[in-house]
């Protein structure tokens, strides 16, 4: 039997099947742990946190336009609730003015060949991650830890996607730079 | 554990759904909030439109659009009659319109130079296309008359640009070495003009032409003219 996709399982649970929502805990409970990992750097809250965005995908699910893709728009929820909780720790708004998104880039497109390169590096990237600046941090981990491409990174980011670009780039020469160089090349 | 942690999540989740603690919003809230955000934003673009097209009458309207006919003078003319107060709120309605429109997909996929660009050049195309039609000249005139709403009458006062070199009427006769002109005030004036003075190439203005001027006034009701542009008649005012 064909598996229902998240689509219409978010589908049911608007048409009041309340039950099938814990099919999309079940599915995402996972790779929202991980990405809160990644992202906050500890794990203290982090289950709080994953809890909260379920909740907030609940209650906001009848928002959902189900002719689009579920997790991107999961994941956009994910994304304020990370950056709600980082301004918090921080007590101050994060991304107040990022130069990033202001001028148009020409960036390289993303290749197969760059991310099963970079494969090797994820235990750099895991080790000095949390080093980073979190808005280098999160495409990082959107694109190497939760396997997204650069346009549904730019959709949970809502930033352009040639931004997603600069970000990982920039993120992996700061790593590079971070890291010593066996730590990469051995 | 792990396990454990993640069942966790979805046990108190569906717990708190069960219990009815947590309850989803219904679809027309999202409706309703989308209406009113789309409303904002077709107010606020409706806004920069008309201060965008208000500015350009103005221009249109004082002559001072023509005047970079008459080269680095007639440039300064322009510049000084801009109406800066109307240009600094069409910049703050693009940051607004920016700011409101950034979560839509077809904002925020852009850089923020090339939507505020694109905000600019949607606004400038809107605001020349409405400043040719009757509208303002006829909030023009309604105000004039006194008879518009009065924040609006208000607004077309307030803001109509008088540059203290330029001259606008219509010619009523020539006269041996210039012609006469009759403003929309009812006033007249002597206009001199030289073999100096900067005509479009191939004039042949006759009276009952409506022109704007650029000079010095010589005298009280003479104008020495640096440059003579005619007008369309649709910007005719009285």
């Amino acid at each position: 039997m064909k598996k229902e996709t998240d689509e219409e399982v978010a589908l049911r649970v608007q048409k009041g099947d309340t039950e099938a929502f814990g099919e999309l805990v079940e599915r995402y409970q996972d790779k929202l742990s991980r990405y809160a990992r990644k992202f906050l750097s500890d794990t203290d809250d982090a289950k709080d946190i994953v809890q909260d965005i379920f909740i907030k995908t609940y209650k906001n699910i009848q928002s959902f336009d189900a002719s689009r893709r579920f997790s991107p728009w999961i994941y956009r929820i994910a994304h304020n609730e990370f950056v709600n909780a980082l301004s918090k720790r921080s007590r101050a708004p994060l991304f107040q003015f990022d130069m990033d998104t202001i001028f148009p880039h020409l960036t390289a497109a993303e290749s197969a060949d760059d991310r099963a390169l970079d494969r090797s590096l994820r235990e750099t990237l895991e080790k000095y991650l949390s080093a980073l600046d979190v808005k280098y941090r999160e495409p990082l981990v959107l694109y190497y830890f939760e396997d997204m491409d650069y346009k549904t990174i730019a959709e949970v980011l809502h930033i352009p996607v040639s931004t997603v670009g600069v970000r990982i780039a920039r993120g992996k020469a700061l790593l590079q730079k971070m890291a010593k160089p066996q730590d990469i090349y051995e | 554990m792990s396990e454990h942690s993640e069942h966790t999540v979805r046990e108190r989740v569906e717990a708190a759904i069960r219990a009815g603690s947590v309850k989803m919003k219904p679809r027309w809230h999202f409706v309703l909030f989308s209406a009113f955000a789309f409303t904002g934003i077709a107010l606020v673009f409706a806004g920069l439109l008309y201060i965008t097209s208000l500015a350009v009458f103005f221009l249109r309207q004082s002559g001072a659009w023509f005047q970079p006919a008459f080269g680095s003078r007639g440039w300064l003319a322009l510049l000084h009659s801009l109406p800066w107060l109307l240009i600094l709120l069409v910049f703050v309605f693009i940051v607004l319109l920016e700011i409101l429109a950034r979560r839509y997909a077809f904002v925020y996929r852009r850089s923020l130079v090339t939507s505020l660009l694109a905000l600019a050049v949607l606004a400038a195309a809107g605001g020349f296309f409405i400043a040719k039609t009757p509208f303002h000249r006829e909030m023009y005139r309604h105000a004039r008359q006194g008879d518009a709403p009065a924040p609006l009458g208000a607004l077309y006062r307030v803001f109509h640009p008088a540059h203290p070199d330029l001259y606008r009427g219509t010619i009523l006769r020539f006269i041996p070495g210039g012609f006469i002109i009759v403003d929309q005030e009812d006033g007249t004036s002597t206009i001199r003009v030289s073999p100096r003075t900067r005509l479009p190439y191939g004039a042949d203005f006759s009276e009952g032409d409506f022109v704007v001027i650029l000079g010095d006034r010589v005298a009280t009701d003479t104008v020495q003219a640096f440059g003579v542009r005619m007008l369309e008649d649709e910007m005719r005012m009285k």
